[in-house]
């Protein structure tokens, strides 16, 4: 992989540059969390580009919260120009997100010959600049899905920070026509430069290890998962859980979807909205018969889809350890736990440190 | 790009009261729309909404699509106020279908519980378009009482004395009226005895369909009389939303209804938990 050095000087000139020729959005902070915002003269200077993962997952970028998909009877032909997109400063666990949404919308293995042509184009249309977490904060458990919290394919342009600026990785042809655009800014890595990044990303693999040293389990999620539809921990954890579907909003690889119609003038329309399986009529058929109709089932499901479901189909989990759905949860659930309780009833060795 | 979002206009050319909760509606798509037996389609009601449905027509004919719909929600309530000339809209066929070239050669027998004799109908015409194909086909359906019984006059009357020879029907209902003559019972009780009509069991091919509940049943009664778990065909009701193995809405296990069904093996199905529910 082709990599450069970018100093702290030519950085600032390149987020100006890229500014100006795309729509930048990169992590901007809010009160005590980091948002994507639209980059602009304000906050340019206020970006936290290489801290951590922002509270959003980036999917709303590829697949919003409510699009319209088609029109019908009558169509009009509005057709929105959109500058290509470029998000800056995403950490490997929304990258690693966007295998599961890639394969869900346009792969082999959902859908055959089924693809979604919005999604399609604003992948196609977004760049997509990475960076080393520097800074995971106490939710973040990506090397307990056997992660890294550096990305090692999926980007069309890595930074990782060194003091004295970046080491940008080239990713892609994408990455490349950028780098070629801006030629002038990038000078050589060198043997130092290299040592540093992989100090640093040996750093904060160890501090992950040390945050989620209690919740450590023996046997892989998908082993654990598989065959625990019996288990009492689904009942246990599922008491505190609201229904309120935030995990599922928050979640960067939960994508399911409900089509709705209705009426715009003299023609109709069908949007896209995003759906919560923890919900209760998710799955309900019209007459009224629900597959899942109690709470403890909706809430197993949500985890079998992502540690059995989505392996059997893909050979990848569906989780990538970003530890959202344990920010959001007004019921304080904590999916770390609720597995490794899954690991204590299976005599599974779990960590024994508190 | 091809949108697979997008719902071809199809316009109502014929409303059929079978029952007083179940109509079929003729349709007339604007495009060229072709299926195969088992499959399923996208109906759209404008500007209400949209539920998968199964066509209950032949496939051989291309033209006209029907589709058979009982009310029990908002979407089919509205459809079931829809009158000859309104416009619909449908998208698909998708999923698959029920695997007729592995079916030559054996026995068949169709098992129907109410309005879940909309696919079986379809099927039927596939069968009876290559009738020779098949040493036998037995044709049972249950209804709750007689004036439930779908496609009356074909599966009492029309049916029973074109396919004479080579199909026998076994028609029953939950509870008779003064009028009914036939069998009275659910219909796992019209598959007793069976086996004299129905030379080799374990070679032989079952395809249900009805609600949940009878599928069960039926099954279970299968499996009883010597069906393998892998020649008994069921037909998944899930609540489909896209259609195209996005949406999730129909998943079932590590399967997506939409995309690995609606047509399964009872073998492919059995260790998922609560698939009657």
């Amino acid at each position: 992989m082709k990599e450069f050095f970018l100093s702290k000087d030519s950085y600032l000139k390149f987020v100006e540059n890229l500014s100006c020729e795309f729509s930048l959005y990169a992590p901007v902070q809010k009160g005590d969390f980091l948002f994507y915002d639209k980059v602009n003269k304000e906050n340019i200077d206020k970006l936290f580009v290489d801290l951590r993962r922002t509270i959003h997952p980036i999917k709303s970028f590829f697949i919003p919260p409510q699009r319209r998909v088609s029109e019908y009877f009558i169509s009009s032909s509005e057709k929105r120009e959109e500058k290509k997109k470029v998000i800056l400063g995403v950490k490997n666990c929304d990258l690693n997100a966007l295998k599961i949404l890639d394969n869900v919308y346009f792969g082999e293995e959902f859908g055959r010959e089924y693809k979604d042509p919005y999604y399609m184009e604003a992948r196609k249309e977004t760049i997509l600049i990475s960076s080393d977490c520097m800074d995971p904060d106490e939710n973040c458990f990506c090397t307990l899905v056997q992660s890294k919290p550096f990305p090692e394919e999926g980007f069309d342009l890595n930074l990782s920070n060194i003091e004295e600026g970046f080491i940008i990785q080239v990713g892609s042809e994408k990455g490349e026509e950028l780098i070629e655009a801006f030629r002038d800014l990038f000078s050589s890595v060198n043997k130092d430069m290299s040592k540093k990044r992989e100090k640093n990303r040996e750093k904060i693999f160890k501090l992950l290890e040390k945050i989620n040293k209690k919740f450590k389990t023996s046997s892989s999620y998908r082993e654990l998962v598989r065959d625990s539809y019996d288990s009492s921990v689904w009942k246990k954890y599922s008491e505190s859980c609201v229904e309120c579907g935030g995990c599922n909003q928050i979640c960067p690889t939960c994508r399911c979807f409900l089509l709705s119609d209705k009426k715009r003038g003299e023609k109709y329309e069908k949007y896209y909205l995003w759906d919560s399986c923890l919900l209760a009529g998710f799955a309900r058929v019209a007459g009224g018969a629900n597959p899942r109709p109690y709470l403890f089932q909706r809430f197993a499901n949500r985890l079998f889809c992502k540690f059995f479901f989505f392996p059997e189909n893909i050979n990848l989990d569906a989780c990538t350890g970003c530890g959202r759905c344990i920010s959001v949860c007004p019921g304080k659930i904590d999916m770390r736990k609720v597995l490794r309780d899954l690991a204590i009833e299976k005599r599974v060795t779990v960590s024994l440190e508190k | 790009m091809n949108n697979p979002y997008q719902p071809i206009k199809t316009e109502i050319l014929q409303v059929i009261q079978e029952t007083p909760q179940i109509k079929t509606f003729v349709l007339k798509p604007e495009n060229r729309f072709e299926f195969r037996a088992g499959q399923f389609i996208q109906l759209t009601i404008p500007g209400i909404g949209e539920g998968p449905f199964t066509p209950s027509s032949s496939p051989y004919k291309n033209e006209k699509l029907e589709v058979t719909i009982m009310q029990v929600g908002r979407i089919t309530s509205s459809l079931h106020n829809m009158k000859e000339g309104d416009l619909v809209g449908i998208r698909g066929p998708y999923g698959n279908r029920y695997p007729l070239e592995r079916w030559k050669n054996k026995e068949i027998l169709i098992v129907g519980g109410g309005v879940g004799l909309a696919p079986l109908r379809s099927l039927f015409f596939s069968l009876t378009h290559y009738i020779n194909d098949y040493p036998r086909i037995v044709f049972c359906y249950g209804a709750k009482t007689p004036e439930d019984i779908v496609y009356k006059e074909s599966i009492l009357d029309k049916w029973q004395k074109e396919f004479k020879n080579k199909v026998s029907f076994r028609i029953t209902v939950d509870q008779g009226d003064e009028k009914w003559k036939g069998r009275v019972g659910v219909v796992t009780t019209a598959l007793e005895g069976i086996n004299e009509e129905i030379k080799k069991i374990t070679e032989s091919v079952s395809v249900v369909c009805g609600p949940p509940i009878m599928m069960k049943f039926t099954t279970l009664k299968l499996l009883d009389l010597g069906y393998k778990p892998e020649n008994i065909y069921l037909s998944m009701e899930k609540n489909m939303s896209c259609g195209i193995g996005k949406c999730g809405h129909c998943q079932l296990g590590k399967y997506l209804v939409c995309r690995d069904g609606p047509v399964f093996t009872y073998e492919k199905l059995r260790d998922i938990p609560q698939i009657w529910d």
